[in-house]
């Protein structure tokens, strides 16, 4: 978009520069070129000579405006990409998809309480009682990948079962271990089935406040009794 | 104008949902309800949880705007008011529908929610007008995103409600439909929607699963109440034609019960072992509770389910509570406990309460759900043979103290357990002589009100298809204050006049011949009115000794005729009934004058104890 602009401009100073060379006479064309462009001297549109003896001024006027709007759209230009790099990666300003990102773990917290288990202590519990925190996790974590995702392996059939890499395989699905010789197809035992997801089905975030992030989880304060107002 | 799509809407107790038939197409699909289902997270889901949650001002200053709407309403409604106001349950209206259908309160009164101490409360008509007016808007919505440019005046839109529902509670489903912008609803029973989505999904092959001379029991189960109806199948001229015969009452018994149940014997468990749970992770445990349930009933190799019960601080670690629950408890808890084996006799124990009662939904005293089909098929019974209409069409099904099905269409969350079902079935059978009942094969069942009520659309649109003959499910009385010298001390029996008799076709009306009443002008007039479910014989005109011992009594009527040119204040006019009930399933009571075309209508005034 910048680049078209810029070539309007230069085409436009171009063209003022013409007219008003030519309407000075400054330029003496060869006569087969007199014919076509001596339109300002032959008076096309029939204007009053007044209105003639006005026209270099019009171009000279036409090129100074040019030449401003040319400064202004190399400067812009070159200040835009070195400003986003001067801008920190996570910026408090937060844009739209990291508070995607938040609202995804605050569901994962609301629903699974990933969050509150990830950032406990694990070494201070044994494994009973890790166990018994993690079927909670898994009971709600799961049923949130269920809702959002469709999630199924990428590989039918047992892991340790040999199977054959096709040719062509897309990158991100396969991934070769081990000894890796000879063309494709390849064929070997399946390690990990992998996964893939058929779809991403997440719920619109609401941004209350486009200046920061949407916290993951609130602080939860329980009220007794209600005042008396 | 032929309609362009038919609406089903299933206004649930606990979770509505909406299907619509394309009349090009014929394609009949559930329709996803966006709503709130996070803390700022708009999603869609299947159903739309019918909670509707009252925020304090300081909650969530700017709320959450839908996408039909620019300013964010003052109230939530769905999935998260659903969750959070288990947080705070003070300000969370859940059930009601259940209170549209109580005749001890006057619905239209900011009463919810019950037993709350805050200021703005909503009326359970309100809070029923703001769920339709929601699933209007994200219907609409939907459509529209899909480039399918339809109106609410295009369509015909079919709204369900219990078959056990009266003509209050109807009309002010109705009503609540018109106000929240869906125009002029019909309305269906609930189980007759089921029953439609199962001969949709079933196919042309329904005919074959079902014969002359079979009752169909609609069996309907679901989280928060219970419903029942029966569907008699006859032979017209060779064709099948489907009547329904009887509907049970409002019992408000249902999977939630059995949840709570399980959750109270699970807490006496670890009570026993020396862990107390608070409030919150009490709440935690009855959810685990239903997630092992489910569990257990789909395999049956599993001899318990794990159960992890946190609480709501965030070392999940240290505070989480483990337990099981295992199959033995479950059988006992909710197969021998709510779907106990009794005998056809064992009816629903009434529980005289004597004294200061908790005011509030009448939940069903007893919570054995067998007890209360045992009831309804002896009352069903009761109905058939009060009519010889009835008796003639039912045949020799109808026993000495109930009224046996031979088919069963099992509907609502509750069945989709195998073990349940087949329970219910043996249940069924042990009351037929051991001989078996067959089970129909439903489809969905948290979703097949919604298609039934649009595919049941679809056949009025068109005029072809199935359509199983109902008319009104109770007869109508008003009752008459006799004439007898006054006694210090008797109360002289109320006599009732039916004016409107069960079966009353849809797109009737009538006149109560014979019987003229003197109005007066200027003035209000009261009468009385009753129902019943179970008195099929009683015809138009007929008068009942003793109102209050045979029927039930639903709210007061009035009327108030103006006064008039012809009719000055306080003159007499002579007028009498005419009843009607109207193409969209409601009743209409008219009081015309006798000697002129004129007429006024009467209005339902609930009454309130």
């Amino acid at each position: 978009m910048k680049a078209v602009s810029i070539i309007a401009v230069l085409l436009l100073l171009a063209g003022n520069a013409a007219a008003l060379l030519l309407a000075t006479n400054q330029f003496v064309l060869p006569p087969a070129a007199e014919a076509y462009v001596l339109a300002p001297k032959v008076n096309v549109f029939h204007l009053p000579q007044a209105a003639l003896s006005v026209l270099p001024y019009v171009a000279a006027g036409s090129i100074a405006l040019g030449l401003i709007a040319l400064i202004a759209i190399i400067a812009t230009r070159s200040r835009g990409p070195a400003a986003q790099a001067a801008r920190p990666a996570s910026a408090l300003g937060g844009n739209q998809a990291e508070a995607e990102i938040v609202s995804f773990l605050a569901t994962l917290q609301a629903k699974g309480r990933f969050v509150d288990f990830v950032m406990d202590d694990i070494n201070a519990f044994n494994d009973a009682q890790v166990g018994a925190a993690a079927r909670v996790v898994h009971a709600g974590c799961k049923a949130v990948l269920d809702e959002h995702f469709k999630i199924r392996p990428i590989r039918e059939g047992g892991e340790g079962t040999k199977v054959e890499v096709p040719a062509g395989y897309p990158a991100d699905e396969y991934r070769l271990l081990g000894k890796i010789s000879g063309q494709a197809p390849f064929t070997g035992v399946l390690v990990h089935h992998g996964w893939t997801t058929d779809f991403v089905k997440l719920p619109t975030v609401l941004r209350s406040s486009a200046d920061r992030l949407p916290a993951i989880a609130p602080a939860e304060v329980e009220l007794k009794q209600a005042a008396r107002a | 104008m032929t309609a362009r799509f038919s609406l089903g809407i299933d206004l649930g107790t606990s979770n509505s949902a909406i299907a619509v038939t394309d009349m090009e197409s014929d394609h009949t699909q559930i329709v996803e309800v966006a709503q709130i289902v996070g803390q700022s997270q708009l999603g869609a889901r299947p159903t739309l949880a019918s909670a509707l949650y009252i925020p304090h001002p300081d909650e969530f200053p700017g709320g959450f705007a839908l996408p039909w709407s620019e300013a964010a309403e003052g109230t939530i409604i769905g999935q998260f008011a659903r969750d959070h106001g288990a947080l705070v349950p003070d300000r969370l209206v859940s059930s009601a529908k259940s209170w549209l259908s109580n005749p001890h309160i006057d619905p239209r009164q900011s009463l919810l929610p019950w037993a709350s101490e805050i200021k703005e409360k909503l009326s359970p008509y309100e809070a029923s007008r703001r769920y339709l007016q929601h699933l209007k808007n994200a219907f609409l919505h939907a459509e529209h995103a899909e480039g399918r440019k339809w109106e609410i005046a295009d369509g015909q839109i079919v709204l369900t409600v219990p078959a056990s529902f009266d003509e209050v509670a109807r009309s002010l489903t109705a009503e609540a439909a018109r106000a929240a912008g869906l125009g002029d609803v019909t309305l269906l029973e609930e189980p007759q929607a089921a029953f439609y989505a199962w001969t949709e999904q079933t196919g042309k092959a329904w005919h074959d699963l079902v014969a002359p001379g079979d009752i169909i029991f609609v069996c309907d189960v679901g989280g928060g109440t219970a419903d029942f109806s029966l569907i008699a199948v006859t032979d017209v001229d060779g064709n099948l034609e489907l009547e329904r015969i009887s509907v049970g009452e409002h019992i408000l018994l249902g999977g939630d019960n059995m949840d709570l149940a399980l959750a109270y014997s699970v807490r006496a468990k670890l009570e026993a072992e020396g862990k107390t749970l608070d409030a919150w992770q009490f709440l935690a445990l009855v959810h685990g509770v239903a997630k092992a349930k489910i569990l257990l009933f789909e395999d049956d190799k599993l001899k318990e389910a794990p159960l992890a019960v946190p609480s709501r601080g965030s070392s999940l670690m240290a505070t989480t509570i483990s337990s099981s629950l295992d199959r033995a408890t479950l059988e006992q808890v909710v197969l021998d406990g709510f779907f106990a084996k009794t005998a056809i006799e064992d009816v629903p124990k009434e529980n005289r309460r004597s004294g200061l009662q908790e005011f509030g939904l009448p939940y069903a005293s007893d919570p054995v759900v067998s007890k209360h089909i045992a009831r309804f098929l002896g009352r069903s019974l009761q109905n058939v043979k009060s009519s010889e209409k009835l008796t003639a069409l039912v045949g020799d099904r109808a026993g000495k103290v109930a009224l046996m099905p031979t088919a069963v269409l099992f509907n609502g969350g509750v069945f989709k357990a195998a073990p349940i079902r087949a329970r219910v079935l043996d249940l069924l059978a042990s009351w037929n002589n051991g001989e078996p009942i067959r089970a129909l094969e439903g489809f969905e069942p948290d979703l097949a009100v919604a298609r039934g009520a649009a595919i049941y659309g679809r056949h009025r649109v068109t005029g072809k298809g199935m359509r199983i003959k109902a008319g009104a499910a109770r007869s109508y009385y008003i009752g008459l204050e006799t004439s007898m010298p006054a006694i210090p001390g008797y109360n002289p029996p109320v006599k009732a006049l039916c004016v409107v008799p069960q079966g009353m076709q849809e797109g009737t009306d009538l006149v109560i011949e014979g019987r003229e009443f003197g109005l007066v002008t200027g003035r209000t007039a009261d009468f009385r009115f009753f129902s019943s479910p179970v008195r099929s014989g009683d015809n138009k005109g007929e008068v009942l000794a003793d109102a209050e011992r045979e029927l039930e009594e639903t709210s007061l009527l009035e009327i108030e005729i103006p006064p008039l040119d012809d009719f000055p204040a306080g003159q007499v006019v002579p007028v009498r009934i005419n009843a009607v009930v109207t193409e969209l399933g409601t009743l209409e009571l008219w009081m015309e004058h006798v000697n002129s075309d004129r007429r006024w209508k009467v209005e339902f005034q609930v009454r309130t104890e």
